[in-house]
C-alpha cells in the first residue's frame, strides 16, 4: 500500500491522445516493417509451398503435428527456455541490486566481470563450460580423484549442460534487463521504510521486489527468447541426443535443404514466443496501471 | 538529426563496398590450410596466367554457401565455390547452377566419366577424397583392414562417431551396410544396425571434423572415420596416426567447383574451374593439399600414389554412392539414424 | 538479522560472480597454453599467441566488427528509443500489440532471419545491398528489440509527474524531452545499446549471410579459423577483443552510462 500511496497518480486525458503518439514509432516500425516482416512474411509464404515444385500445400504443416521427434524437440525447447529464463533471473537479480544500490569502488569490477563473458564469444565459451563439464572434464575428474563418485557424472550433453551453458550466455542480458528496472525505483522508498521500523527482509518483499516486476517480466521474456532462439550452446553442449527446435531449423536449412519444412518450424516457434512476449507485456501493463491507478 | 547521421553511416558503408575493380573473379572456398595451398598453387598461378585478379572468400561453409545461393537465387556474390557433388546435383535440379560442359570448360572431357557422372552437368570434380579408417599407430599395433574394426573389443569407448549432419555419416552407414552384406541404397538395414552397435561402443557424437580431431590429437579415440584428406593432413603434423582404405571398400566425397547461375563473371569463372581442371594443376593441387583426383592421367609421386585415388585401379576400390538416391532417403535415414542410432548410444 | 541477510547475500554474490568467471578463465588459461590441450602449469604458459594477432588477418575483421557493433549500436539506440517513446510512453492506441511487433524478431531463430533478409533483398533487386550495408540493416532488425524493451522498461517506471511538473513550468514538448525524459531513461538506454553492441559485435549466423569477401567480421574470421584447427590463436583473439571492448565499455561507464542514478542517489 505504502507502494500506492507513494507512486504518482496519472491524467487519465493523456491515454487518447491522437496520432501524434504514433509519429515517433514510424521509424523503427518502418524498419521492422521493412527489413524483418516482409522477409518473414515470404518465410511464412515458403511454409506452404512444396519442397519441389513450389505447389500450395499445408504439407509441412502437417508433418509438424505427426512428427514425434520434432513434437519431443518442441516440448524440450519449452521445457529448456522455462527454466533457463527463472535461472538467468534468478541468478540476476541480486548482482543487478547489487550494482544498482552499491557505491563501492567493487561496484565497476562487478559490472565489468558481469558483462565480459559476453564479449568472449559464444563458440569458445561454450567449449570452455565443456572442458569444465565434459566426463573427462574439471569436476568429473576432482570429483573421481576425490574419490565422491567412481563413474562420472552426466554433466554435459544433455538438459543440464544445455541449461548452465545457456544461463551463462544469456546472464549477462538479464542483470542489464533488471539494471535498468531496478535504478529506476528511488533508494529513498527504501530509507524511509527502514527509517520506519521495516526489516530489509520487509522491505525487499514490500518494496523492492513489487517495483522491479517490469525488469524481472523482461529478464524473464529476454531469458526465453534467447534461450529458445539460440543454436551453438545447445548444439555444442546437447550433443546428439538433446535436439531443440532451433537446432532443427539449422538442419532443415543447411543440410536437409527442406526450407518449408524449417520455415514452418520458426513460425511455430515465432507464435509461441509472440505469446509469450504477449501475456508478458499485458501482465505488465495490468501491473503498471494498478502501480499508477 | 541523428535518423540522418545513421543514414550517413549506412551511405558511407555502401561507397565502401561499391569500389570494386575491373577484372575481378570472387573464388568461395574454406581457410585454414587449404586457403593457403590453393593460393599457392591454384590462384596465384592462375592470376599469372590469365590476369585476372582473384578475391579469395573463405566465408561459411559448403552448406552456408549453398543457402546463400539458393536465397539469392544463383547470385550470391561470389563467381566459383567449392562444394560436394550431393550439392551440385541438388543445385542442378533447382536451377541455381550453370551447366558446365566441354563445351564451356574442355579439361571435363579429361576427367573419369564414372566420376564426372556422379556429380551430374553442374559439377566439375576437383577433388576426390575417400573415407577412411584413421587409428593412433602408438595404441593398436596391427593396423586395422576392415570396417570391422571399429567394432573391435580393445576399442571398447575409444571411438567416435559423426553426427547425421555431418556427410561422413551417411555415407558411413552405406559402407557399412556393403560391409554386413546389404546394398548402397535401398537394403540399408545392415549399415544401420551396425551403426547402432558401434554407437553403444562410442563416446558420442560429434558434428564438427575439427573437434573430432582433437579427440584423436589428444589420446582420448583411438580409431575413427575421417575423410583422408583431412587425416592426411594429421599424419602430416606428426601425430603418431595413420589411415587406411578398408577392404571392404569406401565411399569417395567428391569436391566440386561450381558456377551459380547468375553469377556477376561468369566467363572468368569458366575460365578458373578449366585452369584447375588442367593436368599440371591437378598434380599441384594433389601434391601439395595430398587428395586424389577424378584425372587418371595425371603424374604424381609414388608416396602419393600410394595413399590417394588417382588410376583407374583406385576407383575400383570405391563405391560410387547414387547422390540423388541419398538425397531423396536423407529425411529418412535421419530419422532413422535419431530414433535407432542415438538411441542406443544413451 | 539483517547481518546475516547481508552476509548471506554476498555469499550469493561471490557464487554468482564465480559461476560467471569460470568458464572465461579456462578462455584465457587457453590462450597462454602452448598447444590446443589447455594447460593450467604457468611456467609452460607463453604470450606467443598474442603476439601473432598484430597481423591484419585479425586486425582488419577486428575494426570492421568494432565499426559494425558502433555504428549498429547508435541506429538501434535512435530507433529503440523512439519506438520506446510511443509504446511504453505516450501509450499508443494498441501499445501492447505494437510492443509485441517491435520484439518479434527475438523470437525468430537467427538463421531464418539471415536467410529472410537475403531472400528479400534478392527479390526486390537490391544485389548492392548485400554487403556491409545488409549487414548494418539485419544487424538493426537483430538488436531493435532488445533497446526497445530496455529502453521500455526504463520508461515504466518513469515519474510522470515530473513532465507534468515541467510542463506547468512552462517547458515545450522538446525541452521536455531533453531536460525531464532523456536524462531518465538513459541509464536504460545505454543497457539496450551495450545489448546492441555486444549482439552485433558476436554474431554469426546473421553475418554468415551477408559478409563479403575481403571484408569479414571477426567472429566470421575465428569461425573459418575454426573449421580446420582449433588452435590457441582463437582464444587469444577473443580474450584480446574482450579487453579491448571492456576497456571501451568501462570509459562509457565513467562518462556517466549505467551508474546514471536520478533520484538522489548517492554517488
Amino acid at each position: 500500500m505504502a507502494v500506492i500511496a507513494l507512486s504518482t497518480s496519472q491524467s487519465p486525458a493523456r491515454r487518447d491522445l491522437s496520432v501524434k503518439t504514433f509519429l515517433p514509432l514510424m521509424a523503427p516500425a518502418i524498419v521492422l516493417a521493412l527489413f524483418f516482416a516482409v522477409p518473414m512474411g515470404m518465410m511464412i509464404g515458403i511454409s506452404f509451398q512444396s519442397r519441389d515444385a513450389g505447389a500450395l500445400t499445408l504439407a509441412s504443416y502437417s508433418r509438424f503435428v505427426n512428427d514425434g521427434l520434432v513434437l519431443v524437440g518442441f516440448g524440450r525447447t519449452v521445457v529448456m527456455s522455462g527454466l533457463v529464463a527463472v535461472c538467468v533471473t534468478v541468478l540476476a537479480y541480486p548482482l543487478a541490486y547489487y550494482l544498482a544500490r552499491s557505491t563501492s569502488r567493487w561496484r565497476t569490477v562487478v559490472l565489468a566481470l558481469a558483462i565480459a563473458p559476453e564479449l568472449a564469444g559464444v563458440v569458445l565459451r561454450t567449449y570452455g563450460w565443456l572442458i569444465i563439464l565434459d566426463d573427462r572434464g574439471f569436476i568429473n575428474s576432482a570429483l573421481m580423484w576425490v574419490g565422491v563418485i567412481s563413474e562420472p557424472l552426466p554433466l554435459s550433453k544433455n538438459l543440464f549442460g544445455v541449461v548452465v551453458g545457456l544461463t551463462h550466455v544469456i546472464l549477462p542480458f538479464g542483470v542489464l534487463s533488471l539494471l535498468t528496472s531496478l535504478q529506476g525505483i528511488s533508494p529513498n522508498l527504501e530509507r524511509s521504510a527502514q527509517i520506519l521500523g521495516a526489516s530489509r527482509l520487509a522491505v525487499i518483499r514490500h518494496i523492492v521486489l513489487p517495483l522491479s516486476v517490469p525488469g524481472i517480466i523482461s529478464s524473464l521474456l529476454v531469458g526465453f527468447t534467447m534461450a529458445a532462439s539460440a543454436y551453438a550452446t545447445p548444439a555444442l553442449l546437447g550433443g546428439a541426443g538433446f535436439k531443440v527446435m532451433a537446432t532443427m531449423v539449422y538442419e532443415q536449412v543447411l543440410f536437409y535443404l527442406d526450407w518449408p519444412f524449417a520455415a514452418v518450424m520458426a513460425n511455430v516457434l515465432l507464435i509461441l514466443m509472440l505469446g509469450v512476449a504477449f501475456v508478458g507485456s499485458r501482465i505488465e501493463s495490468r501491473l503498471n496501471q494498478n502501480l499508477h491507478l | 538529426m541523428k535518423f540522418s547521421a545513421f543514414c550517413t553511416g549506412v551511405l558511407i558503408f555502401v561507397t565502401l563496398a561499391a569500389n570494386s575493380r575491373a577484372e575481378t573473379l570472387v573464388v568461395n572456398s574454406y581457410g585454414g590450410p587449404y586457403e593457403r595451398i590453393i593460393r599457392e598453387r591454384i590462384i596465384t598461378p592462375f592470376e599469372a596466367a590469365f590476369g585476372i585478379d582473384v578475391v579469395y572468400d573463405a566465408v561459411g561453409s559448403a552448406a552456408q554457401d549453398y543457402a546463400k545461393i539458393k536465397a539469392t537465387n544463383g547470385r550470391p556474390g561470389f563467381d566459383v565455390v567449392v562444394m560436394t557433388a550431393s550439392q551440385s546435383l541438388e543445385g542442378c535440379r533447382e536451377g541455381l547452377l550453370m551447366a558446365l560442359s566441354p563445351k564451356n570448360v574442355p579439361n571435363l572431357a579429361h576427367l573419369s566419366p564414372a566420376m564426372a557422372s556422379v556429380a551430374g552437368p553442374c559439377g566439375a570434380v576437383h577433388e576426390v577424397q575417400y573415407l577412411s579408417l584413421l587409428y593412433r599407430k602408438d595404441k593398436l599395433a596391427d593396423p586395422p583392414t576392415s570396417w570391422a574394426a571399429l567394432a573391435d573389443e580393445r576399442l571398447k569407448g575409444k571411438i567416435i562417431l559423426p553426427t547425421f549432419q555431418n556427410t561422413m555419416a551417411a555415407y558411413l552407414v552405406e559402407i557399412l551396410s556393403v560391409a554386413n552384406g546389404g546394398d548402397l541404397l535401398d537394403n540399408v538395414e545392415p549399415g544401420f544396425e551396425a551403426m547402432a552397435a558401434l554407437a553403444k561402443r562410442s563416446i558420442g557424437f560429434e558434428q564438427s571434423s575439427s573437434i573430432m580431431e582433437n579427440y584423436i590429437k589428444d589420446g582420448q579415440v583411438w580409431a575413427m572415420p575421417f575423410w583422408n584428406g583431412r587425416a592426411q593432413l594429421l599424419v602430416d603434423s606428426g601425430l603418431p596416426v595413420d589411415y587406411v582404405l578398408p577392404k571392404e571398400g569406401s565411399i569417395p566425397l567428391m569436391a566440386t567447383l561450381n558456377v551459380p547461375k547468375n553469377a556477376e563473371n561468369r566467363r572468368a569463372a569458366t575460365k578458373f574451374v578449366n585452369f584447375f581442371l588442367e593436368k599440371a594443376s591437378q598434380e599441384s593441387w594433389v601434391t601439395g593439399y595430398k587428395v586424389g583426383s577424378a584425372r587418371t592421367d595425371i603424374d604424381v609421386p609414388a608416396d602419393i600414389r600410394a595413399k590417394q585415388i588417382t588410376t583407374e585401379a583406385d576407383l575400383k576400390a570405391l563405391h560410387l554412392p547414387d547422390l540423388a538416391g541419398v538425397a531423396a532417403r536423407l529425411s529418412a535415414w535421419g530419422e532413422r539414424w535419431e530414433r535407432d542410432v542415438v538411441a542406443a548410444a544413451n | 538479522m539483517n547481518r546475516l541477510l547481508a552476509i548471506l547475500f554476498k555469499i550469493s554474490l561471490a557464487a554468482i560472480l564465480a559461476f560467471i568467471t569460470l568458464p572465461l578463465l579456462v578462455v584465457i588459461a587457453a590462450s597462454v597454453s602452448p598447444t590446443p590441450a589447455v594447460t593450467f602449469r604457468p611456467s609452460d604458459w607463453t604470450l606467443g599467441w598474442y603476439a601473432a594477432l598484430w597481423d591484419s588477418r585479425w586486425l582488419d575483421p577486428f575494426l570492421l566488427s568494432v565499426k559494425l557493433a558502433a555504428t549498429v549500436s547508435v541506429a538501434s539506440g535512435v530507433l529503440g528509443a523512439l519506438g520506446a517513446y510511443s509504446v511504453a510512453y505516450a501509450k499508443c492506441p494498441g501499445h501492447t500489440a505494437i510492443m509485441s511487433f517491435l520484439l518479434s524478431p527475438m523470437s525468430v531463430p537467427q538463421i531464418v532471419k539471415g536467410v529472410a533478409i537475403v531472400l528479400f533483398l534478392s527479390s526486390a533487386g537490391l544485389f548492392n545491398l548485400l554487403g556491409t550495408p545488409g549487414l548494418v540493416v539485419a544487424h538493426i532488425v537483430l538488436t531493435l528489440p532488445f533497446v526497445v524493451r530496455m529502453a521500455a522498461t526504463a520508461m515504466f517506471n518513469f515519474d510522470k509527474r515530473l513532465d507534468r511538473a515541467a510542463r506547468i513550468l512552462g517547458a515545450g514538448p522538446a525541452q521536455r524531452i531533453r531536460y525531464v525524459l532523456l536524462p531518465l531513461i538513459r541509464s536504460g538506454l545505454f543497457s539496450g545499446m551495450t545489448f546492441a553492441f555486444i549482439l552485433s559485435f558476436n554474431n554469426i549466423p546473421i553475418s554468415v549471410f551477408l559478409v563479403k569477401p575481403g571484408q569479414t567480421t571477426l567472429p566470421i574470421t575465428v569461425i573459418n579459423h575454426l573449421e580446420y584447427s582449433l588452435d590457441p590463436v582463437l582464444a587469444a583473439v577473443n580474450v584480446a577483443s574482450l579487453l579491448f571492448i571492456l576497456g571501451a565499455i568501462l570509459l562509457f561507464e565513467k562518462i556517466g552510462g549505467f551508474s546514471a542514478q536520478f533520484h538522489g542517489g548517492s554517488k
